[in-house]
C-alpha cells in the first residue's frame, strides 16, 4: 500500500511538473473569449471510412486519420513552418553529425482510457508499421533510400532516433503517431502481424477503441456517419493561450455525402459546417445562397494555390520510334513546348480563372521555396518563340494542312493522353493541342483510361508504351519540397526517363539527382531552400517535365463555427483552422 | 417438395461455378488493380508497392487467384476486401440488410399501390378515373427512379426552407439515433425510409399496374367468371377470389427475380439518399478495383438469384393448383 500511494504521489508530482502545450494567440483569428464550450463540429466525407485499425488503413480521410489529430513529438508552426516540440517536451538534442536524435517526452499525457503515454507506444507502433507483413502505408516514412532509422527506447520518457543519414525530413519522420503499447504490442508480441491486424476492425464496439489524440470515436455508423468525442485527458497537456483546456468541441462528426454535389448540397441546407469548393460553380452558388440570406456563412474565394502539380511529361525513352526519341530528348524541343502552353487561357477557360500559372514541381503554395527559385529560368507563353526553336531542330516547312514537316516530308506530330473523365485535364490537353496546331505541331490528345494511363507511365525499359501524358500529383510536405519518387534518377514517377538500369541521361538530371539527396540532408532551412533554388534552376533549364497550371484552394464555413486560422495563415496546406481551437458560438 | 430441392440444389452447383469464373475473370480484364492509383503517390516507394501486390496476393497469376478465392469460398470465406482490410462477408451483410430494410418496405408500398389501382382500372375500365391513373402511371414510367427523387429531394428542401418542418433527406438515421430508445429508433428508421422507399414503389408501380389490370380485363371475361357471377357470387367474390387470383398468377412467376433485384435494385436511389446500402458500396468499390469485395458479392446476388426462383415456383405451386413442384 505504501508503495502505491508513493508511486501515486510520484505519478501526480511529475505530471503536475510537467508543462502543458499552449496553442499560441496568433493561431487563431477569432479567439473563444466567451469560453464557449461544447458543441459538434460536423463534417463530411465523400466515401465511407474504410477502417478503424491504424496499421491497416489506407485511406487519406480516416477514423485513425481524424484520432491522430493532435499528436506527434513535433508539430509544424503555420506562421513559418517551423516545427515545436508538441508530445515531446522539448526540441531534440542532435548528437553524431545530425544524425542522432534524443528527444524527452512530455509527462502526464494519456490515452483516452487513462493510461499514460510513454516511451513504450512510439516503439511498439515504430515495430508494427516496419514489418511488411501488416502492409501499413507508413512503412516507407520509417526508411531512407532503403536504409532504416531505428528507434531506441532509452528510458519510459527518453526515446533515441537513429538516422542513417542527415535528413531534413527527421522531424516529419519523428512526428508519426503512437498507438498505444497495451493494445497493438500485446497482440502483436502474442501472434505477430496478423493478430494486429485483427484488431479494432469496423465491428469493433467503439467504447474498446484507445485515442492518443484530440478525438476518440464515439459511434460509427457504415455508410452514414462516424461521431467521435473528445478525448479528455488530451485537455490535461493542450491549453488555450488564456490556460483553458482544449478542445473547446465536445464532439467532431463525420457525415457520408456519396458525392460532391450531395456535400454541397448539405451544406447549403446547414446540415454541416465545412464543405470544399471545388470550383467557380461550387462558389456561386454559396455565394447566391448566402446573398440570398438562406446561408449564414463566410465564403473566401482564392485563398491560396492548391498543393497539387499538373503537367506534360515526354517519353525519352521510345526505341521503337527513333525520330521521336531523339526530338524528345531534344532540350530545345521541350522548352518549344513549354513556350506553346498558354497557361494564362488554362487558367481562365479550364480553370474559370480560378488559378495559378506553374513552371515547376515546386507547388506554388510552398512560396518560401518558391522564392528561393526566383530566378530560374521559366519559358512563358510565346508562339514565335516555339517557332523559332522549332525551326533550329530542323522544322521549317510547313504542309499544305500547314503541319510543320522533316526533309523527309515527315509531319511534327505525338500522341498525348489524360486519363478520361478528368474534364480540368482534357480542357488542359485540348487548349495545349489547340495552340501546339497554330505553330504547326500536330497533337493528337486522347483521354484514355486511368489504370492504362498510370501503368504507361511507371512503365519501366528502353521502350515505354506513350508519347506524352497530362497528368498530375499530389502529396509532399514544405519541408523539402521536391519528390523522392519524381526526381532522382531511376524513382518510379520519373516520368520523362526511365531506363531498365535507372541512370541518368543528362548532366542536368544527374544534377537535380545530386541536389535532391544534398537538399534532403540539410538540416538548415535557409541553405536547403537555397540547394533547391539550385535544383529549380536546373530544372528550368531541361525542361524534363512542362508544368501547366494549378488550381485554388477555397474556404466556406458556417458562421456557427469560430476558431479559424487568421486568414494569412489558411492554405491549401495548413487548412482553414486548427479543430482544437475550432468552438460554438 | 424435398426432391425438388434437392433437384435444385444440385443443379445450381455449376451454375454458380461457371458465374463465378466469368465474375471473376471479367473483373480482371479491366486494366489496373487496386493499387494503380496508389502508383501516382510520390511518397511511396517502389518496394514499398511489391510488398503491398504480395500482401494482397496481386502478384500471382490471375487463374491462381481465382483458384485460392474458390478455395477459400467453399470454407465460407470470400476474402478480404483490399479498402478495408477485413473479411468481405462482414462489409456486405450489414449493407444487403440495409437494402433489404428498403427493398421491402418499398415492395410493401409497391403492392399496395399497384394492385388496387390495377384492380380499380379493370373494374372501371375507362373511367375518368381509370383515365387519369393512367396518365399519371404513363408520366411516372418514362422517370427514372433517381431523377424523380432529385425533384423530390427540391421539394423537401422548399419545404423544409418555408416550414421548417424536420423532413429528413437523406441517410437512415437522425443525428441523435444512440440517444432514442429502441422504439425511438424504429420509428427513426422508419421515417428515414418512407421517402426513397415510396419514390422507389410510385415509379416502379407504373408497369405492375398496367400488367394487373390487363391480366383482370382478361380474367373477367373468361367463362367460369362469368359462370360464377351468373351463380349469384357477389362482386367483391367474383373479382378477388376468382378473378384476383388467377390474374397474378404471372407476377408470382416473377417474384423470384424480385430478391436480386431487391437488394441490387434500390441502386441509384441510394447514392441519391446517400442511403447506407449496397449500391454506394459497390460503386466505390468498382471505382477502386476492390476484387474479392466485387466478387462476392456478385456470387451472392447469384445465389439470390437461384433462392429467389425455387421460391417463386414453391410460390407459384401454391397459387396455382395445376402446377406442382415436386
Amino acid at each position: 500500500m505504501k508503495k502505491f500511494l508513493f508511486a501515486a504521489l510520484a505519478l501526480a508530482a511529475t505530471s503536475a511538473s510537467a508543462a502543458p502545450f499552449v496553442y499560441p494567440a496568433a493561431w487563431t483569428a477569432e479567439q473563444n473569449t466567451a469560453n464557449k464550450r461544447g458543441g459538434e463540429l460536423r463534417l463530411s466525407i465523400l466515401s465511407d471510412f474504410k477502417g478503424i485499425n491504424p496499421f491497416t488503413s489506407v485511406e487519406a480521410d480516416s477514423i485513425p486519420g481524424t484520432m491522430d489529430n493532435g499528436t506527434g513529438l513535433f508539430t509544424q508552426d503555420p506562421r513559418n513552418d517551423e516545427f515545436l516540440p508538441y508530445m515531446a517536451d522539448a526540441k531534440p538534442v542532435v548528437s553524431n553529425g545530425g544524425k542522432r536524435f534524443v528527444v524527452k517526452i512530455r509527462q502526464g499525457m494519456k490515452f483516452s482510457d487513462g493510461q499514460a503515454i510513454t516511451a513504450d507506444d512510439w516503439i511498439t507502433t515504430w515495430k508494427i508499421h516496419i514489418d511488411d507483413k501488416v502492409g501499413s502505408n507508413t512503412y516507407d516514412s520509417f526508411f531512407l533510400n532503403g536504409k532504416p532509422i531505428s528507434i531506441k527506447k532509452l528510458d519510459n520518457y527518453t526515446l533515441q532516433f537513429d538516422f542513417p543519414q542527415v535528413s531534413s525530413g527527421a522531424y516529419v519522420t519523428m512526428s508519426y503517431t503512437p498507438w498505444p503499447d497495451h493494445v497493438f504490442g500485446k497482440a502483436y508480441r502474442d501472434g505477430g502481424a496478423d493478430a494486429v491486424k485483427k484488431l479494432w476492425t469496423l465491428g469493433t464496439p467503439a467504447s474498446q477503441i484507445v485515442s492518443p489524440g484530440m478525438w476518440v470515436l464515439e459511434s460509427f455508423r457504415a455508410g452514414e456517419r462516424s461521431v467521435f468525442a473528445k478525448n479528455p485527458n488530451w485537455g490535461d497537456w493542450n491549453k488555450d493561450s488564456r490556460g483553458n483546456a482544449l478542445p473547446y468541441l465536445d464532439k467532431l462528426s463525420y457525415r457520408v455525402t456519396g458525392d460532391a454535389n450531395a456535400t454541397l448540397a448539405a451544406f447549403l441546407a446547414g446540415q454541416i459546417d465545412i464543405a470544399p469548393m471545388r470550383n467557380a460553380d461550387d462558389l456561386a452558388q454559396t455565394k447566391r445562397a448566402i446573398d440570398a440570406g438562406n446561408l449564414k456563412a463566410t465564403l473566401l474565394p482564392n485563398v491560396s494555390p492548391q498543393a497539387q502539380s499538373s503537367w506534360i511529361t515526354f517519353n525519352w525513352n521510345k526505341a521503337s520510334n527513333p525520330t521521336l526519341q531523339k526530338l524528345f530528348r531534344d532540350v530545345r524541343f521541350r522548352r518549344a513546348m513549354s513556350h506553346i502552353a498558354n497557361r494564362k487561357a488554362m487558367v481562365d477557360l479550364a480553370l474559370g480563372g480560378l488559378g495559378v500559372e506553374t513552371y515547376f514541381s515546386v507547388y506554388p503554395i510552398f512560396t518560401q521555396q518558391i522564392a528561393a527559385g526566383a530566378s530560374a529560368p521559366k519559358y512563358s507563353y510565346n508562339l514565335a518563340q516555339a517557332s523559332k526553336l522549332l525551326a533550329q531542330i530542323g522544322y521549317t516547312k510547313k504542309n499544305a494542312q500547314g503541319f510543320l514537316v522533316d526533309k523527309a516530308g515527315k509531319v511534327l506530330e505525338f500522341n498525348l493522353s489524360t486519363n478520361a473523365g478528368n474534364t480540368t485535364r482534357e480542357q488542359l490537353g485540348r487548349i495545349f493541342a489547340d495552340e501546339a496546331k497554330k505553330v504547326g505541331v500536330k497533337v493528337n490528345f486522347t483521354p484514355i483510361d486511368f489504370n492504362n494511363l498510370v501503368g504507361q507511365l511507371t512503365a519501366k525499359g528502353e521502350d515505354r508504351p506513350f508519347d506524352a501524358i497530362l497528368l498530375g500529383l499530389s502529396g509532399g510536405d514544405n519541408i523539402w519540397s521536391f519528390g523522392g519518387n519524381v526526381t532522382p534518377c531511376g524513382a518510379n514517377l520519373h516520368s520523362y526517363n526511365n531506363p531498365t538500369n535507372g541512370k541518368c541521361l543528362t548532366a542536368q538530371e544527374s544534377l537535380m539527382t545530386k541536389l535532391y539527396y544534398q537538399g534532403d540532408a540539410e538540416l538548415d532551412d535557409a541553405k536547403r531552400r537555397a540547394i533547391g533554388g539550385q535544383l529549380m534552376k536546373a530544372e528550368g533549364e531541361l525542361q524534363p517535365v512542362i508544368y501547366l497550371v494549378g488550381g485554388n484552394y477555397h474556404v466556406a464555413y458556417n458562421e456557427r463555427i469560430g476558431g479559424e486560422y487568421p486568414r494569412a495563415l489558411m492554405n491549401a496546406y495548413y487548412l482553414q483552422r486548427d479543430p482544437a481551437l475550432t468552438f460554438i458560438k | 417438395m424435398i426432391p425438388f430441392l434437392l433437384r435444385r440444389l444440385v443443379q445450381s452447383i455449376p451454375t454458380l461455378l461457371l458465374a463465378s469464373i466469368l465474375i471473376f475473370f471479367v473483373i480482371q480484364l479491366a486494366p489496373g488493380d487496386f493499387l494503380t492509383p496508389a502508383k501516382l503517390n510520390p511518397n511511396i516507394s517502389d518496394e514499398q508497392l511489391v510488398a503491398l501486390e504480395r500482401n494482397f496476393g496481386l502478384d500471382r497469376p490471375a487463374w491462381q487467384q481465382y483458384l485460392f478465392w474458390m478455395g477459400n469460398m467453399f470454407q465460407g470465406d470470400f476474402g478480404l476486401s483490399f479498402q478495408y482490410q477485413q473479411p468481405v462477408l462482414n462489409i456486405i451483410w450489414p449493407r444487403i440488410l440495409n437494402s433489404l430494410y428498403l427493398a421491402l418496405m418499398s415492395l410493401i408500398l409497391f403492392y399496395s399501390i399497384a394492385i388496387p389501382l390495377g384492380v380499380y382500372g379493370a373494374v372501371r375500365q375507362n373511367s375518368p378515373g381509370d383515365n387519369a391513373v393512367n396518365v399519371v402511371l404513363y408520366f411516372l414510367l418514362g422517370f427514372p427512379s433517381f431523377f424523380l427523387a432529385l425533384i423530390v429531394i427540391y421539394f423537401i428542401l422548399q419545404v423544409r426552407n418555408a416550414t421548417g418542418l424536420d423532413i429528413p433527406i437523406g441517410g437512415m438515421t437522425s443525428n441523435n439515433f444512440e440517444e432514442l430508445s429502441p422504439l425511438g429508433q424504429m420509428i427513426d428508421i422508419l421515417k428515414h425510409l418512407i421517402i426513397p422507399a415510396l419514390v422507389l414503389a410510385i415509379s416502379d408501380a407504373a408497369g405492375l399496374t398496367r400488367v394487373i389490370r390487363g391480366q383482370m380485363l382478361e380474367v373477367m371475361r373468361s367463362d367460369y367468371v362469368r359462370t360464377a357471377r351468373a351463380k349469384g357470387v357477389s362482386e367483391r367474390t367474383a373479382i378477388w377470389k376468382h378473378t384476383f387470383r388467377n390474374a397474378i398468377l404471372p407476377i408470382v412467376a416473377g417474384i423470384g427475380g424480385l430478391l436480386p433485384a431487391l437488394i441490387s435494385g434500390v441502386g441509384f436511389l441510394e447514392v441519391v439518399f446517400a442511403y447506407p446500402g449496397i449500391t454506394p458500396m459497390l460503386l466505390t468499390a468498382i471505382g477502386t478495383q476492390d476484387l474479392y469485395l466485387i466478387a462476392g458479392f456478385t456470387v451472392i446476388t447469384t445465389v439470390l438469384l437461384i433462392v429467389g426462383n425455387v421460391i417463386s415456383d414453391i410460390l407459384l405451386a401454391v397459387v396455382d393448383p395445376r402446377v406442382k413442384v415436386a
